[in-house]
This record gives C-alpha cells, sequence and structure tokens, in this order.
C-alpha cells in the first residue's frame, strides 16, 4: 500500500481530468465520488486530500510516499524531498501587478513572500514586503502597498480588480515530489504507479 | 518518553553495542556535552545550539563525528577506532545515537565495520535488514566529467528531478535512463559505464560481500546525507521502518563513521 498525497481544490480537479486522459477511470470515478472525506482507497493506492501547503509535510515526514502539489508551495518553503516530475496541468504564473502607472514599487504585498524577496533581491530592487494570507488583490486598491506579487491564471482577477500586470515572476504548474526513505522502501510500488500516471516511461 | 520497556530496551541496546565494540578492539569514549565551537563549524553543524559564556562560544552536542574529532585533535590519540553511546541535541530535539568513527580508512575496513553492524543490527531484531542503499558523491563528477555536463544537471539529480533532466538531457542519455530507471536498477547501469573507477570498485566490493540476500541492495544518485560534511561513501540501512536503523559514510578523505538509530528506544 502507497499513500498519495492529493492537494484539494483546483488542482485536485486538474488531476482527475489528467487521470481520465490517461484512461485511468479506478482511479477518476473514486476520486470525483470521494473529494469530500478524508482520504479513500482504490487497489493499493491511498489517496489523502489535503491542504496544498501541507501536502510537503505529509511527504517529507512520510505519511505519504508520493505528493502532487504545485510548485509555488514548493518554491515558497524549503521542504526534504524528492522533487520527482513537473507535471502537464496546474499552469499559470506568478506575477508583480499593481494599478497602472506605477513607476516604482516600495511596498509591495504578497501571500507569497519568500518567492517575492527572491525576485526583488536578482533585481536589486530594495522593497518592503507584507505579507496577507488572501485577497492580496486588495492591498493596491486601499493604499496599504504599491503592488502584489501573486498567482496569475487568467488574469481575470487583476483585470476585474482594476490591475494590470507588470513582469512575469515565475511560471507555475503541478508537480509530484515523494518520499525521501519510502522511494526505496516501497520501491515496486511507487514505480508502478508513476508508470501508471506516465511519469515515467 | 516515559514508556519504561522503551527506556529499558534502549539501555540494554546501548550495553550490548557497546560491550562488541569493546570486545573487537575500539576505544570506547564518553565525554561532557557542552563543546567548545567556532563559527566556522556552523556551516556542517547547522542544527547545533551555540552559545556564549564569559567571552567564549560554546555547543551541545549534536553529533558525535566532531565530538571525536575535537577529542583527537586534543588529546592527540594514536587510536583510530572510536565508539561511543549518548545523547545528542539538535535544535529542540535530544536523541540517543550510537555509533563508530574510523580513521585513517581503507576500503576493507569500512565494508568490515559496516557487515559487523548490520550483522549487529540481525541479530538483535532477529530479522534481515530490508534494504541497504549506497551513494558516492563522487559518482556524479565522474558523470559531468564524462558527458561535459553543465554543473546545474548535480541539483537535479540529488532531487530526482526526472522531467527536467529529461528536458536537459534528452530521453536517450545514459544518465536520464539511470535516473527514471527503478533506483534498484542502478548499480547493474551505473557499473556498464564506470565498473573500472574506484568508486564503483569499492561498492561492487561491498554488494560482493553481502551474504545476506534477503538485503536489497540500491545505489542511487540522487541519495544523500542529510549532513554535508560527509564527501564519499553514504549508506543508509533498513529494517521494517521507514527511518533507517544505521547511517554513516566518509568525511575529511580518510574517516568514515557509522551511526546505529535508538531513537524510539529499540531497533526501527
Amino acid at each position: 500500500m502507497i499513500t498519495v498525497a492529493l492537494s484539494k481544490g483546483r488542482l485536485f480537479d486538474d488531476f482527475v481530468s489528467y487521470l481520465e486522459k490517461y484512461e485511468l477511470y479506478k482511479y477518476s470515478k473514486v476520486l470525483k465520488d470521494e473529494s469530500r472525506a478524508l482520504y479513500t482507497i482504490v487497489d493499493d493506492i491511498r489517496f489523502i486530500f489535503a491542504k496544498g501547503p501541507d501536502v510537503p509535510v505529509y511527504v517529507e515526514r512520510g505519511v505519504a510516499d508520493i505528493g502532487i502539489v504545485g510548485s509555488d508551495i514548493i518554491e515558497e518553503e524549503v521542504f526534504s524531498y524528492l522533487n520527482v516530475s513537473g507535471l502537464p496541468f496546474g499552469k499559470c504564473h506568478f506575477a508583480l501587478a499593481g494599478p497602472p502607472d506605477v513607476e516604482h514599487f516600495n511596498t509591495v504585498a504578497s501571500k507569497y513572500t519568500n518567492i517575492s524577496r527572491k525576485y526583488f533581491n536578482a533585481q536589486q530592487q530594495p522593497v518592503s514586503l507584507i505579507h496577507l494570507n488572501g485577497s492580496v488583490e486588495l492591498a493596491p486598491i486601499l493604499g496599504l502597498a504599491d503592488g502584489i506579487v501573486d498567482i496569475v491564471q487568467t488574469g481575470n482577477t487583476l483585470r476585474d480588480n482594476g490591475l494590470i500586470e507588470y513582469e512575469k515572476i515565475l511560471d507555475v504548474q503541478a508537480r509530484l515530489i515523494a518520499n525521501k526513505q519510502t522511494f526505496y522502501t516501497k520501491e515496486d510500488s511507487i514505480y508502478e504507479f508513476l508508470n501508471e500516471i506516465g511519469v515515467i516511461e | 518518553m516515559t514508556n519504561n520497556k522503551f527506556i529499558l530496551q534502549r539501555l540494554a541496546l546501548g550495553e550490548k553495542y557497546m560491550s562488541l565494540l569493546d570486545e573487537t578492539g575500539y576505544t570506547l569514549v564518553d565525554m561532557n556535552m557542552i563543546e567548545p565551537f567556532s563559527m566556522d563549524d556552523k556551516y556542517h553543524h547547522p542544527t547545533s545550539v551555540v552559545f556564549e559564556r564569559n567571552n567564549a562560544m560554546y555547543a551541545i552536542r549534536s553529533d558525535w563525528t566532531r565530538t571525536l574529532l575535537n577529542f583527537n585533535s586534543n588529546f592527540y590519540s594514536d587510536d583510530t577506532r572510536f565508539g561511543y553511546f549518548g545523547p545528542v541535541v539538535r535544535e529542540n530535539e535530544s536523541f540517543y545515537q550510537a555509533g563508530v568513527e574510523i580513521y585513517k580508512v581503507g576500503e576493507e575496513d569500512i565494508i568490515n565495520a559496516l557487515l559487523m553492524h548490520m550483522d549487529f543490527v540481525e541479530e538483535c531484531a532477529e530479522t534481515s535488514i530490508k534494504t541497504l542503499v549506497i551513494n558516492n558523491d563522487q559518482l556524479i563528477d565522474l558523470f559531468i566529467e564524462k558527458y561535459e555536463l553543465p554543473d546545474t544537471v548535480r541539483q537535479l539529480v540529488y532531487t530526482k528531478n526526472i522531467s527536467e533532466l529529461r528536458e536537459l538531457l534528452g530521453k536517450d542519455h545514459d544518465l536520464y535512463k539511470i535516473m527514471s530507471a527503478k533506483v534498484s536498477d542502478q548499480f547493474k547501469m551505473v557499473s556498464s559505464i564506470f565498473g573500472d573507477t574506484e568508486v564503483m570498485q569499492a561498492i561492487s566490493h561491498l554488494k560482493e560481500k553481502m551474504a545476506d540476500e534477503e538485503t536489497k541492495f540500491i545505489l542511487d544518485l540522487s541519495f544523500r546525507s542529510p549532513q554535508n560534511y560527509y564527501n564519499g561513501l553514504y549508506f543508509q540501512a533498513f529494517l521494517n521502518s521507514n527511518s533507517a536503523i544505521l547511517s554513516g559514510g566518509e568525511y575529511n578523505s580518510n574517516a568514515f563513521g557509522i551511526a546505529l538509530n535508538l531513537t524510539d528506544g529499540g531497533l526501527l
């Protein structure tokens, strides 16, 4: 038995569609039905449903052998695991955004302050960063910050709030991560699953 | 820990292990947990708890390897094989470590010490070691040199980033084929390319001497120690748990250490 930690939300829906594309209906059908549960078991695979930022924690600690998580979370926090493969879904990007006509960003709000810090350091641009837990578009509207660093998928949320994208910072996509120990102790089952979902040929 | 059984089990195992080391010619050491510390040591021992007293820096022991190196440089001992059993503190956690450090070490010393430890664990646990994982940091250097690869490949291998390796090297590259194969197939594949090198010869000799066929022998180029002072051969052995029961490796070019995990009070 191996345990696969799945990020709830948009990435979960994308993963189910990905499984359907590979005609892995035995997984996709059960996952669709059980997405409100805490976990479900299909054959020898236990899928657990977790919040995105918790997936690397489960994998690092060996509670889960494999995790499907957005690279945004991997880039923001430091964990110890095997960063096995990019997956062809969950694609979006980090961007620096703000109201039109901002000449210089002095204060920037973001949920992802580590990624933001890395970006501004690379630009050799000193800024004051404010950590927010969500709805970061409010920050420039209310005057808390000049701009934001956030994930952009379609750009609709920015447009709806009168913001524009100034700079693309980093591509984001789903990734498959694995625990460093169980990759050896449960090798056969893990490789079988990786093969099945097309991560290795 | 408040479980009497685990506490007694750990002490009994510690005593049995130290007796074995005594019988096989190791010098046993027991040292003060508070050690002089230089901030330069922080790179190799980032989890050490460091403090200042009377204008001098000290640390609580976080690793017996460093303790033994200090011991040797202070007392100019001629002994080359040391054994220990006692607590260490890393970040905010303390746990028990037992193990050996061998200096001026050759391939045969390493193999013999490793086999002795595996036998000890198997005898105490009354079961075979299920998996032995091994790597030598010098192997990735051999790949980079032979195939003239960029240094960025190193990080992709360390994190087993198969998709980016495929993008960088292509599906037909030897290194990609090795990295995307099952880890238990890597030994054979790496041997076919670097079998005549000193590094792979040493790993082959160890594999040959491991008589227990129930132990799965895995060479994995991604396998690395959390302690960054290891710079040669590095290994971990697993019983039934996902935590290693034995771990260790080469450092400072001619030293080798093995640690026995007694964290949970018994053999994992």
